[in-house]
């Protein structure tokens, strides 16, 4: 059973489409980007799977609760996501600590617990500093990791990150990427909203791209592995032959471009290189392009008429 | 409910770091209490004896204990009208500011987010809002009373608190607070701006004021036919408020349309 399955959901607002029939799914310890141009209804599809409304049409099940059309998901699923806001949001007279804490008790811990998780937190993100500070005084990056910290206070099975580095600056951006990373290689399922392909290359291990509509679900590593660049040292005029039966080989004079088959690995194609001869500068996987893939998928659903 | 609980010690200990808040609120109770004492304190000692005719006549007060009871008659009967503002505005001031703060600080898709129900988060704001202001009211009205009788020390038949300004701190203040709160939750949930939010529901004591103006001029005597009356009118007042608040306080119209 996947962590996440979406089936058909849909959302109108004042008779306005902003999602329609989208459908995926999660596996438990994925992380999956949502990926979509401003208004394209990703984070309209966060909120109905972090229970915040309801779908009109189409179901979901999101860490074991359904989510049925029109009917309030209720608090069970509320306990069992964490929820980033596309903003941190969180009280201005209250210090990063004490907004923690409150937080942690909404989400239904006892005093003492909100408090040592909260603590816990504010250690692990490097915030147990800043928590004396009212919030106000906390710098955007601060603000973000804070914000992290919140959805992950309860311990959710599901963590919803809705476009975490907008608006920040470089460094306060790659600490933010950082914290995603962590929580990746600890096995969190997480769903990250964005428009930003850099962050769904280095973060993801697929991608659905939406325009209203779900428009194709992309492998992300797995694209990886799909083409190589060999650089070579000297002319090898057996370079080409020895790694055509690992794919399709382009030569341009040192370089060699091979569109990789099923199984072959950057490895054989050294080994192979080797074996013929030839000296081998450099071997690099070539990432298929995600942006080529979004862009295409994007002039598509304009010309669909699903895009402004 | 202990979501709701959760809320209102959140919000008490943001008023307790809020001065400007605090002063604001504390601002229109301060004078209400300052400007009759002094008044009467004033008039104790200066008014003329025609004055108190005047004042006896216009306001039918019968005083046999002299001028101080034409002056205590005259206030108490004048200004209770005028301090049953005090129930209504407070709850404004401060659901207008909590529930347009939520919007402003955008915290509001993370408190939905919570567990925390709906119902639990109107609630919540709303003793925040009521407590605090009925608690404002009473000490106000303990502090006018406490003055006035501190002036007449010993002159008057009956010291205040009477009859119309019991039952006006003890049933009607409760019902308008929760009609100035009920206002500002509903008028919130429609205006997207805090201070425009205040501004409309706090229109709602025009007709108070109106009332008090023509007492003042003499035209109406406001007596306990009238207290009763309107004392049921808010009570009624309360409850479609309170639905409607219900139901405007919606988690979708909220999100999709405090952007």
């Amino acid at each position: 059973m996947p962590a996440i399955l979406v089936e058909g959901i849909s959302k109108s607002f004042a008779g306005r489409p902003a999602v329609e029939a989208v459908s995926f799914s999660v596996e438990a310890g994925e992380v999956f980007g949502l990926l979509g141009p401003n208004g394209a209804g990703k984070t309209t599809t966060l909120r109905m799977l972090a229970g915040l409304f309801a779908p009109d049409a189409g179901r979901a099940v999101v860490a074991g609760c359904g989510i049925e059309p029109r009917r309030d998901a209720g608090p069970a699923l509320r306990r069992k996501v964490g929820l980033l806001t596309e903003h941190p949001g969180f009280y201005d007279r209250l210090d990063a600590g004490e907004n923690l804490i409150h937080f942690g008790r909404l989400y239904g811990l006892g005093r003492a617990a909100a408090r040592e998780r909260a603590g816990r937190l504010l250690d692990r993100f490097l915030l147990a500093p800043h928590a004396h500070k009212p919030f106000a005084a906390l710098s955007r990056g601060m603000k973000q990791k804070l914000a992290i910290a919140r959805a992950l206070l309860h311990e959710p099975d599901v963590i919803f990150l809705d476009e975490p580095t907008v608006g920040l600056d470089p460094e306060a951006t790659r600490e933010v990427r950082a914290v995603v990373s962590e929580l990746r290689r600890e096995g969190r399922t997480i769903v990250l909203c964005t428009h930003d392909l850099d962050e769904v290359e280095r973060l993801c291990s697929r991608a659905a791209f939406i325009a209203t509509r779900l428009l194709a679900v992309h492998p992300v590593a797995a694209s990886e592995a799909r083409r190589a660049r060999i650089d070579l040292e000297a002319p090898c005029a057996a370079a080409g032959p020895a790694l055509r039966r690992f794919g399709t080989v382009r030569e341009e004079g040192l370089r060699l471009q091979v569109e990789l088959a099923d199984g072959a690995s950057i490895a054989d194609l050294v080994s192979a290189l080797v074996g013929a001869g030839a000296r081998v500068a450099a071997a690099l996987p070539v990432r298929d392009p995600l942006e080529d893939a979004y862009l295409m998928l994007l002039a598509d659903a304009r010309s669909r008429g699903l895009l402004s | 409910m202990k979501g709701a609980l959760l809320i209102v010690e959140k919000e008490m200990l943001e008023l307790r770091r809020s001065p400007a808040l605090l002063l604001s609120m504390l601002s229109l109770p301060a004078a209400m209490v300052a400007v009759p004492v002094g008044l009467v304190a004033w008039l104790d000692h200066k008014a003329p004896p025609q004055a108190v005719y005047y004042l006896q006549e216009l306001y039918g007060i019968s005083a046999p204990h002299g001028l101080i009871g034409v002056l205590v008659g005259a206030v108490a009967k004048n200004w209770l009208p005028l301090f049953l503002i005090l129930p209504i505005f407070l709850p404004i001031l401060l659901a207008a500011q909590s529930i347009g703060g939520e919007r402003e600080r955008r915290t509001l898709e993370p408190l939905l987010a919570t567990p925390v129900s709906t119902l639990e988060i109107i609630v919540g704001k709303s003793l925040a809002a009521v407590v605090p202001s009925l608690l404002i009211t009473w000490i106000a009205a303990a502090l006018f009373c406490g003055g006035i009788n501190l002036l007449a020390a010993g002159r008057l038949a009956a010291p205040l608190p009477d009859g119309p300004w019991l039952f006006g701190c003890l049933v009607l203040a409760p019902l308008l607070a929760l009609f100035g709160n009920a206002m500002a939750v509903v008028v919130s949930s429609k205006v997207l701006d805090a201070r425009a939010a205040q501004n409309l529901a706090a229109m709602t004591v025009m007709p108070l004021l109106g009332l008090v103006v023509v007492q003042i001029a003499g035209r109406i005597s406001l007596g306990p036919r009238f207290y009763a009356s309107f004392a049921l009118a808010a009570a009624a007042a309360d409850v479609a408020l309170i639905a409607l608040a219900v139901r405007w306080f919606d988690r979708e119209a909220l999100l999709t349309r405090w952007r």
